[in-house]
């Protein structure tokens, strides 16, 4: 699997983002883990301590907490343009469940595949495109051919 | 506010006389100019034929024959004296202040150096660093490695920086992610050695909001 085998996309913002105000693309989070399983333990402990203080830090963002009986705690953040993008966080630490969610508040939904270039404009050209004969001294006709 | 120029970072002001308008339609002004262009160059003054020239005294004749290579493809320039250069430069200045007090330029672009790369960059336009930036998401910067503006009519090139109080480019940081899991591997053949490894690195992702000039340079 190189960067021709798999799919690209250009460098784009959602919707202009940034332009005017900035907005957070993170629109939902739900947390889904089990109440009794060994490898959601971070899970819980982050539930304890952190989740509250990371909705109110995101007041954007609707967070869910849904304890299931599921073998591997997992973390489902829906971004504004549609994109669904899930994190396993199985055997995490509280605060790498944490880390997780920054991660994913600070990313927009686009697809986290090859970029083709760094860079974005819609205005690539301001003093004119160059031609050949740009800067070309011209010299000035002397006979009387139109 | 009028900004002097130190001895550091003097600028080099100079202004640029286009052939093309960039407004038209770009095919017909191209072709327009091409051919008008062509027109004018391919009418050049009649150069003797080399018999002619050798037969003649090498004073007024030439010993080998004129080409396109016979002299370089810039125009010959005369060292200009002090006080006419200075004089030429007291114009050149007033000629850029007045566009610039009058806000005769349009959109301007800059030449910002970050994260150890040099970009080309407008109003609205979108930059990825492959590089953790200590700024939230949301948070206005101001990219003070300015090396260049430049409008439609004049640019300002720094040596090798613009003075702060001259530009001013602000961006903001839109998001902060990881790249896509690039594959690192290493293979030896016959050798039954494999490494495989996968690179994810923090990137971040900026809009430039706005490239502005000082309001008049000394």
């Amino acid at each position: 699997m190189t960067s021709s085998g798999t799919p690209s996309r250009f460098l784009k913002s959602v919707l202009q983002n940034g332009v005017g105000r900035y907005v957070c693309q993170l629109k939902r989070i739900s947390i889904i883990f089990s109440k009794n399983g060994p490898s959601s333990l971070g899970v819980r402990d982050f539930i304890e301590d952190g989740v509250v203080d990371y909705a109110k830090k995101n007041p954007g963002t609707v967070v869910y907490v849904s304890p299931q009986v599921c073998s591997k705690p997992k973390i489902v953040a829906e971004y504004l343009n549609g994109n669904v993008r899930e994190e396993i966080v199985a055997s995490k630490t509280s605060s790498q469940v944490s880390e997780v969610l920054t991660l994913l508040t600070n990313q927009s939904g686009l697809d986290v595949i090859r970029i083709r270039k760094p860079f974005h404009t819609d205005n690539p050209s301001i003093q004119g495109l160059w031609h050949p004969f740009t800067n070309r001294p011209l010299v000035p006709r002397t006979d009387d051919k139109v | 506010m009028t900004v002097r120029m130190s001895a550091h970072f003097t600028a080099i002001l100079f202004e640029r006389t286009s052939l093309v308008d960039e407004h038209f339609p770009v095919k017909m002004a191209l072709m327009a100019t091409l051919r008008r262009t062509w027109r004018v160059l391919t009418s050049r003054p009649s150069v003797l034929p080399p018999a002619v020239s050798r037969s003649q005294s090498s004073v007024s004749g030439h010993l080998v024959p004129v080409t396109s290579l016979s002299r370089p493809p810039w125009p010959e320039t005369r060292p200009v004296p002090e006080e006419e250069q200075r004089r030429q430069h007291a114009a050149l200045t007033s000629a850029v202040n007045r566009l610039i007090e009058q806000d005769d330029f349009g959109r301007l672009f800059a030449v910002v150096h970050i994260a150890g790369r040099q970009w080309k960059v407008t109003d609205e336009d979108l930059i990825l660093l492959e590089s953790h930036v200590p700024a939230a998401c949301g948070e206005r910067l101001r990219l003070e490695k300015v090396l260049l503006v430049g409008a439609r009519d004049f640019t300002l090139a720094g040596r090798p920086l613009l003075a702060k109080e001259l530009v001013r480019v602000e961006a903001t940081v839109l998001e902060k992610t990881q790249s896509w899991p690039k594959v690192h591997m290493r293979f030896w053949r016959r050798h039954r050695f494999r490494r495989k490894r996968i690179v994810v690195q923090p990137q971040t992702v900026l809009r430039i909001n706005s490239v502005r000039l000082a309001p008049a340079l000394a």
